[in-house]
């Protein structure tokens, strides 16, 4: 598959340290990058090529691990290792710090804004994921707490058009999570994986999520609703989730990160052998039984491991990669002929 | 003539049985007694916890009864919510079999109600 994905630009964001995370701006025009140097930093294009428009560098005493935009576009969320999550509002002239939320015992791992714009949710290597409400004064406060998980909790992502929450943990499940009632429960367990899940996704429309973990599998899972024609079992008025495709022998080491992309509906992995990877549903495949093929493979993408990739939400096929090499690339994907 | 030496012949097997049988009796008491000990002192600490958090949400009830904005109503419910569960929970019950999962629920409930948050408006 040569020059499926293609370098577009290469640029050192996190000189000297790792770049953990990336996020693009709903409007696809910016890149926020963070890591282990404790700074967030934002990137927007110039010609062929990416310059840092602003740098976040006194919000944390510790490395950023995960950065997150409001669907709105004017508010950057980052987590920290030092325990907090800051939030950042979007001025003329850079980002300001408007609030800090604290209340994690250590590792703040993720953060993620769900798609109304008033929820967030983190979690931690204290095994809970929060979620905090925001209102119009900007003031945010935390509505639950979920222990959930037996473990450190990786990354949390939330349904792209539901409120529905997903975690990902150290104790290799995922759970998911929706309000009843004032509260938030956990409604589903999705068991499978046989080591840590590092990362998880959702396919545009909800309706399934793609998982990646420690063992070198990628997850697909499908959501099945009460009284659905295939005859899944249900729990009361929670659907279900089952496995209905997992993908192995392809990645040689952990894989980090997973992104699929909103616009085209590829897959794209981050891995532990510093190789970027790309999955695209075959048009042979099934919905209860989907099958995707490899279709681009960059084995070194990255001198060290990539622990991140996000397709661009606007422009189909532009891909943005960042390594423990502290750097990030930005990619050209073009789907292969007779795919 | 065979049973005249049964009882030397098979003195050492009899004596490892009586031995056996002494030890484990023992042995059981000793474990019955640390057990009640452990427990004692387990449950104890538990108690604790759970007596700190209810107290916290009892007082804060109160002290919230005279606000009577949004704001304040959904931490008394918060807080309710809170003390429901803590009453709820059966305490004379060890083989309740979601003993984890409740405590957990507690824990999470207090941590919700007592955190804050630093807004830093210029």
């Amino acid at each position: 598959m040569p020059e499926a994905l293609s370098l577009l630009c290469r640029v050192p964001a996190h000189p000297e340290s790792r770049c953990w995370a990336l996020a693009w701006s709903p409007g696809g025009a910016l890149l926020a990058s963070c890591g282990g140097d404790r700074a967030v930093r934002v990137w927007g294009r110039a010609g062929s090529s990416w310059t840092c428009r602003a740098v976040l560098g006194d919000g944390h005493q510790r490395t950023v691990r995960r950065v997150a935009w409001s669907p709105c576009g004017s508010y950057l969320a980052s987590a920290s290792f030092d325990g907090t999550t800051c939030v950042w509002k979007r001025q003329e002239d850079g980002f300001e710090c408007v609030a800090t939320l604290e209340g994690h015992e250590n590792e703040v791992k993720s953060v993620a804004w769900a798609p109304s714009g008033s929820l967030l949710a983190t979690c931690s290597r204290d095994k809970s994921v929060w979620v905090w409400e925001v209102d119009e004064e900007e003031e945010y406060e935390c509505v639950s707490v979920l222990n959930a998980h037996t473990q450190d909790v990786k990354h949390v992502v939330w349904h792209p058009s539901q409120e529905l929450l997903a975690s990902a943990s150290y104790d290799d499940t995922v759970r998911l999570y929706r309000e009843e009632e004032d509260d938030w429960v956990c409604c589903a367990t999705l068991e499978g994986h046989d080591s840590t899940v590092w990362a998880v996704a959702f396919d545009k429309e909800g309706e399934r999520l793609a998982s990646v973990s420690d063992d070198r599998t990628l997850r697909v899972w499908r959501r099945y609703h009460p009284g659905n024609q295939e005859g899944v079992a249900c729990s009361g008025t929670d659907p279900t989730w089952k496995c209905v495709c997992t993908l192995s022998g392809y990645h040689s080491r952990t894989i980090y990160d997973v992104s699929w992309c909103h616009l085209t509906g590829a897959l794209a992995t981050a891995c532990g052998d510093d190789a970027i990877r790309v999955f695209e549903e075959s048009p042979t495949s099934e919905e209860a039984q989907p099958t995707f093929s490899l279709t681009a493979h960059v084995p070194r993408a990255h001198s060290q491991d990539v622990n991140g990739v996000a397709w661009n939400p606007k422009e189909p096929g532009l891909l943005a990669s960042c390594s423990d090499d502290g750097d990030i690339a930005f990619w050209k994907y073009q789907r292969p002929e007779g795919c | 003539m065979a049973d005249m030496f049964d009882g030397i012949v098979m003195a050492e097997q009899r004596f490892h049985g009586e031995g056996y049988q002494e030890g484990y009796a023992e042995g059981s008491h000793i474990g019955i007694a640390e057990g009640r000990r452990y427990g004692a002192l387990h449950g104890a600490k538990i108690g604790s916890e759970i007596g700190c958090y209810l107290g916290f949400a009892l007082t804060w009830h109160c002290l919230l009864q005279k606000c009577t904005d949004e704001k304040s109503s959904k931490k008394i419910r918060a807080l309710e919510s809170l003390i429901g569960m803590i009453q709820k929970f059966p305490y004379e019950d060890p083989t309740y079999d979601k003993l984890q999962e409740d405590l957990e629920k507690i824990r999470g409930k207090f941590k919700q109600g007592s955190c804050h948050q630093l807004s830093q408006v210029t």
